[in-house]
């Protein structure tokens, strides 16, 4: 259906483009009284033809047109066939090389262009994977060894004991839980076929269900929201919004030192609505700023937990574009940080 | 150790999970039975008529939605799903089918238990509302069923006819999440395109009326693109 679709279409730009091409040639020949500019303008839209069309078929059955319609119409007898004349033959071969030419270029220029979308995919994808495996491995070391060592010395710990012990896990846990989520979303969207499901989402709901389940990871850190009182509804997968809010306030409460306020700022634009979390911390590093959403920082120590940041942040830019939209970040002129994105209010 | 305790039946066929929510329960003095199909929790439920039920929505032998129709189809008794996050559109259709909530893996104990008790308390009042029940309170929330009053602090709150409709459906359901299509039938009898919208935007002129800021909403949670629960506790 979607082939025959855009085969219907291309048919459509071609017939569109040969009578333009004709009708411009019947002009010229009535204003200037001449047939040199023609075979030019049918070269032109043969080349076109070939540029945008896929493959080889349209094209040449299009530049074996332009020769006849050169040949019939604009040569000298006026409207009658002599295809065996030389100078037909010759800019028949001409116009077919031309567009086997020029479909072969267009063929491999899509193709390459294909390869490298893929190949950035896949790069980001393994990129997250090598990221992720690589930090799972910490907090699962702490669950491992924490309760092995409850199990095989319950007695000889004490009370206390136990229970720091249990609480790193449960910390860990709580982590793994996070980055868990972050890689369901990746899956969710990573796929060529997947289609993200986009319901409309009252955002005012959308930050209540955002600030609860940050107020749990996060009880002492406050959070305040700006936006009007209009009631504003977008189209979204809503899990996965939510899970760029909670990136970006987390992302801010674990690295945002000396942060006093915490702010999410929701204005509508252009049948737009925008986000902003923004906080007044210490700010991104200019050297990280180019690369934040590109997948896992480099330069992180090995053993740290930052490069969760370097995860969150690139699923969440994952995440907007499946969405049509994009991302930002900034450093805000009185200082601290500002990340940006936006959706469109109505289903596109 | 009395004999009024509440029973709780966990029917899931991970083993750990199954023990971890056997010992919590326990812990809080609850009676547990367990089951690890579908089938076996069947036979179970028939003989001994657990207070409340706890079903993972991916069993082996049978679709955790099948299970609930079964059961709703001459009982009331409450039961709470246990989700992951791959199965959404079950979730909504296993609420729809008369579950009463529904947890998503992974989840915390607290969280568990305070669906618990919700679900426990939403089956009481059930009976309470039967015998006439006359007024909801929750924190500084009154309603007042029989002359249709909302107050917020004892202040009246103008509502709408349909608003109160909804706020008294919600507090009569407290506890229990009402799915979008739930609350639509109930309020309107009919369903269109507009619907949902139409219900959102209901809820939106509630929370301004009643003075709920998001983050600090302590009435009615959010069941994004499930539906809405008004607390119970």
């Amino acid at each position: 259906m979607e082939y025959l679709k855009k085969w219907t279409g291309n048919v459509l730009l071609s017939v569109l483009i040969l009578a333009a091409s004709f009708g411009i040639s019947l002009m010229i020949q009535t204003i200037f009284h001449t047939d040199t500019l023609i075979p030019t303008i049918f070269v032109l839209a043969v080349f076109l033809i070939a540029m945008t069309v896929d493959g080889y078929v349209i094209p040449i059955l299009a530049s074996l047109f332009s020769v006849l319609a050169v040949t019939f119409a604009f040569t000298f007898p006026y409207f009658t066939f002599d295809l065996m004349m030389p100078e037909s033959v010759v800019s028949a071969v001409i116009m077919l090389i031309i567009t086997i030419l020029t479909s072969t270029l267009t063929t491999k220029v899509k193709k390459e262009r294909k390869i490298r979308a893929e190949g950035e995919k896949e790069k980001v994808r393994a990129n997250l994977l090598r990221a992720v495996s690589h930090d799972l491995r910490t907090p699962l070391t702490t669950i491992y060894g924490a309760c092995s060592a409850i199990i095989d010395s319950y007695d000889q710990l004490s009370r206390e004991q136990k229970i720091e012990l249990l609480e790193g896990m449960k910390e860990d846990s709580e982590w793994l839980i996070r980055m868990v989520e972050n890689l369901l979303s990746v899956t969710k969207i990573g796929g060529d076929d997947v289609k993200i499901v986009k319901t409309p989402t009252v955002i005012e709901e959308l930050l209540d269900t955002v600030l609860v389940k940050f107020s749990k990871q996060y009880p002492e850190q406050e959070v305040s929201i700006e936006m009007s009182e209009e009631f504003i509804t977008a189209p979204m997968d809503a899990v996965l919004i939510q899970q760029v809010l909670l990136n970006l306030l987390e992302n801010a409460a674990r690295h945002a030192k000396g942060m006093t306020e915490l702010k999410i700022c929701v204005t509508t634009e252009n049948n737009r609505v925008i986000f902003e979390v923004m906080d007044d911390g210490c700010g991104i590093p200019k050297e990280q700023l180019h690369h934040l959403f590109t997948g896992y920082l480099t330069g992180t120590r090995a053993d740290s937990r930052k490069s969760n940041m370097g995860i969150g942040l690139s699923v969440c830019a994952a995440i907007v574009k499946a969405h049509g939209g994009s991302i930002t970040a900034a450093n805000r002129h009185g200082g601290g940080a500002i990340f940006r994105f936006d959706l469109a209010m109505e289903e596109q | 150790m009395s004999n009024n305790k509440y029973k709780i039946l966990i029917v899931e066929d991970e083993s750990n999970i199954r023990s971890f929510i056997k010992t919590i329960l326990e812990a809080k003095g609850y009676q547990v039975l367990d089951s690890k199909n579908g089938a076996q929790g069947k036979m179970m439920f028939s003989s001994y008529y657990p207070d409340l039920i706890i079903l993972d929505l991916g069993l082996p032998d049978i679709d955790g939605t099948e299970f609930i129709k079964e059961i709703r189809q001459s009982h009331k008794v409450p039961i709470i799903v246990l989700s992951a996050r791959t199965q959404e559109k079950d979730k909504v259709q296993a609420l729809d089918l008369g579950a009463n909530d529904y947890v998503t893996k992974p989840f915390g104990t607290e969280e568990l238990l305070a669906r618990v008790r919700a679900a426990l308390r939403n089956s009481i009042h059930g009976k309470e509302t039967e015998d006439g029940q006359m007024a909801f309170s929750l924190r500084d929330l009154m309603i007042d069923y029989e002359s249709r009053l909302v107050t917020m602090n004892r202040e009246p709150v103008k509502l709408t006819q349909t608003e109160y409709n909804i706020v008294a459906l919600l507090s009569e359901n407290a506890g229990k999440v009402m799915t979008y299509s739930a609350i639509i039938q109930a309020i309107w009898g009919v369903s269109d395109r507009g619907s949902i919208k139409k219900l959102q935007v209901n809820m939106a002129n509630i929370r301004k009326k009643l003075g709920i800021k998001p983050g600090a909403n302590p009435y009615i949670s959010n069941e994004l693109g499930v539906g809405y629960r008004m607390y119970n506790e």
